[in-house]
């Protein structure tokens, strides 16, 4: 019945809101460049979602885990074959995510007979320059994005447009990696505010389009409240941090932030969320 | 099948053959020429080797690095045919990052020497055909029970553990007597040497194989030109730099006749 053009488009519509929704439990996951190189953070439950991809590359995941491995395996190996075979310098983000899993996710997302990807990707290059580091972010749909600066992972578009001008605003050139951390988790709890609100008030999410009055009148939350948000969640969830460090030694960048790093780094309302 | 991190199995889905026989066959005679040693000594063990290729009688090139760095905790020295032993360097490389990456956890020590075995025994019909011939020495820090250890090969790709010291090349026989009297009889056994002391060893042995040895290369002071010395300890892989063999080589090694 798919073979009717109307209903495909409708089939692949159905396919967009049961994806939606698969998002709703998800953590966000935020990317901010700092002066030593890119970080990378979330605040999650249990499962890992940031992993380490080749020597520049990192990548940060939301959705289900099984389809996140999946597609972190076919980066891994797409990487680690063209180092190989070609250069280390010839592996970049951008080749990966345009010809190698963009294309794999817009095919399992149109193949209506099949199951979807059910993931948000972020993969962070660190560029041998400050300048040439590039965030890419990948919907379920195959959609792609390739920016600079911040880059953000979220449940919705909106929260996701709500964190990112929140980042925006908020950022400075060059941030220390204790200020990106501050600030990453600051962006990260303007997304689960915001992801709250929107699952207690859904109204407010149609109403979202009317810019200019809706967006000056709502406040933003003050840092305090941002990290004690964070703090509240701390029970149940960890907060999870790695790093692309431009001066690393050696070949590969990526290191994650273990508990000594954090309790040394992240800002001191939170640090007694790791020290246990 | 990349679910068991298996770096080469992944090459070889892609049509990739490592040291496949070449037609000339049989005839050469095997030649590994050079000088590669590793001993342990007070704080790890110490890698070192010459910088001379030869191809025949000739020299091809005097600045050949044979003491490749792996990982921040092992390194391969690497005697018998250059092009075969640096490509199975780079196997090995992307083998273990792709091993840390994909399990995320490091390969073991053992999982490690594994690798290199299994690399060896790929390589065994261009090693018996005399066109790919590897005698490596692995050597590394097993992190996980905080110890340096020392293996070489033959090139079938046995493996066997060098308790405190191992080399090879057509240089090493020269030096392997010298090593089991130091070792035994010297002054104190050498995983007691500090790493000065350790150092100057390395640099007497090599000296004495370039001696001996005309495929191995010695000291070119006017042309600040000086074997290769890796330490290895449970910080990592420190390369030892020109700078600090210089004095140590004019005041310890020289010897004015």
């Amino acid at each position: 019945m798919y073979e009717e053009p109307y209903r495909w488009v409708e089939a692949v519509g159905n396919r967009r809101r049961y994806l939606d929704d698969q998002f709703k439990q998800g953590s966000p996951v935020v990317a901010l460049t700092y002066e030593g190189g890119i970080l990378l953070t979330t605040v999650s439950k249990g499962t890992p979602k940031l992993y380490e991809i080749y020597d520049r590359l990192a990548l940060g995941g939301m959705g289900h885990p099984t389809d996140l491995e999946k597609l972190r395996f076919s980066l891994l190996e797409m990487a680690h074959v063209e180092g190989f075979n070609r250069s280390p310098a010839d592996v970049t983000g951008s080749r990966l995510v345009k010809y190698g899993i963009a294309p794999l996710i817009k095919q399992a997302f149109e193949e209506v007979y099949k199951a979807p990807f059910i993931v948000r990707i972020l993969v962070a290059e660190l560029g041998l320059k400050a300048e040439k580091d590039s965030l890419l972010t990948i919907n379920y749909d195959g959609t792609f994005e390739e920016t600079t600066g911040c880059a953000v992972l979220a449940a919705t578009s909106a929260v996701q447009t709500k964190m990112l001008s929140y980042l925006k605003e908020q950022k400075s050139s060059a941030l220390s990696l204790e200020q990106a951390l501050d600030l990453g988790l600051r962006g990260w709890a303007i997304g689960s505010l915001a992801h709250q609100q929107d699952e207690a008030d859904p109204q407010t999410e149609v109403k979202q389009p009317i810019r200019g009055m809706g967006s000056s009148a709502e406040t933003i939350p003050s840092n305090e409240a941002l990290i004690a948000h964070v703090r509240s969640l701390a029970g149940e969830r960890m907060v999870e941090c790695a790093v692309l460090e431009r001066q690393a030694p050696g070949s590969s960048k990526y290191r994650p932030l273990k508990q000594a790093d954090l309790l040394r780094l992240l800002p001191t309302a939170l640090q007694s969320v790791v020290a246990d | 099948m990349g679910m068991q991190g298996d770096f080469l199995q992944l090459l070889k889905e892609q049509g990739y053959t490592l040291g496949a026989p070449t037609a000339a066959g049989a005839g050469h005679a095997l030649t590994n020429a050079t000088t590669i040693l590793a001993f342990k000594y007070r704080d790890g063990v110490l890698v070192a080797g010459d910088r001379r290729a030869t191809a025949g009688n000739m020299v091809m090139y005097d600045r050949t690095d044979k003491v490749l760095e792996i990982d921040r905790h092992s390194v391969m020295a690497i005697a018998g045919v250059p092009a075969t032993a640096y490509e199975m360097v780079r196997v090995l490389e992307h083998s273990f990052k792709y091993y840390r990456r994909t399990q995320l956890q490091e390969l073991s020590f053992d999982g490690k020497l594994r690798a290199v075995s299994k690399l060896l025994k790929e390589n065994v019909p261009a090693a018996l055909a005399g066109t790919g011939a590897v005698v490596p020495v692995f050597a590394g820090y097993d992190m996980e029970q905080s110890a340096a250890k020392i293996y070489f090969y033959d090139i079938l790709g046995a493996e066997f553990e060098g308790v405190e010291y191992a080399v090879s090349g057509s240089g090493s026989p020269t030096i392997r007597g010298i090593l089991h009297y130091l070792n035994t009889w010297g002054e104190q056994p050498l995983n007691a040497l500090p790493q000065e002391l350790a150092m100057m060893q390395a640099l007497r042995l090599l000296a004495t194989a370039a001696e001996f040895d005309s495929a191995t290369g010695g000291v070119n002071r006017e042309a600040s030109l000086y074997p290769v010395v890796k330490l290895i300890t449970g910080a990592g892989v420190q390369t030892v730099s020109d700078a600090t063999l210089k004095p140590l080589y004019e005041s310890k090694v020289v010897r004015y006749v």
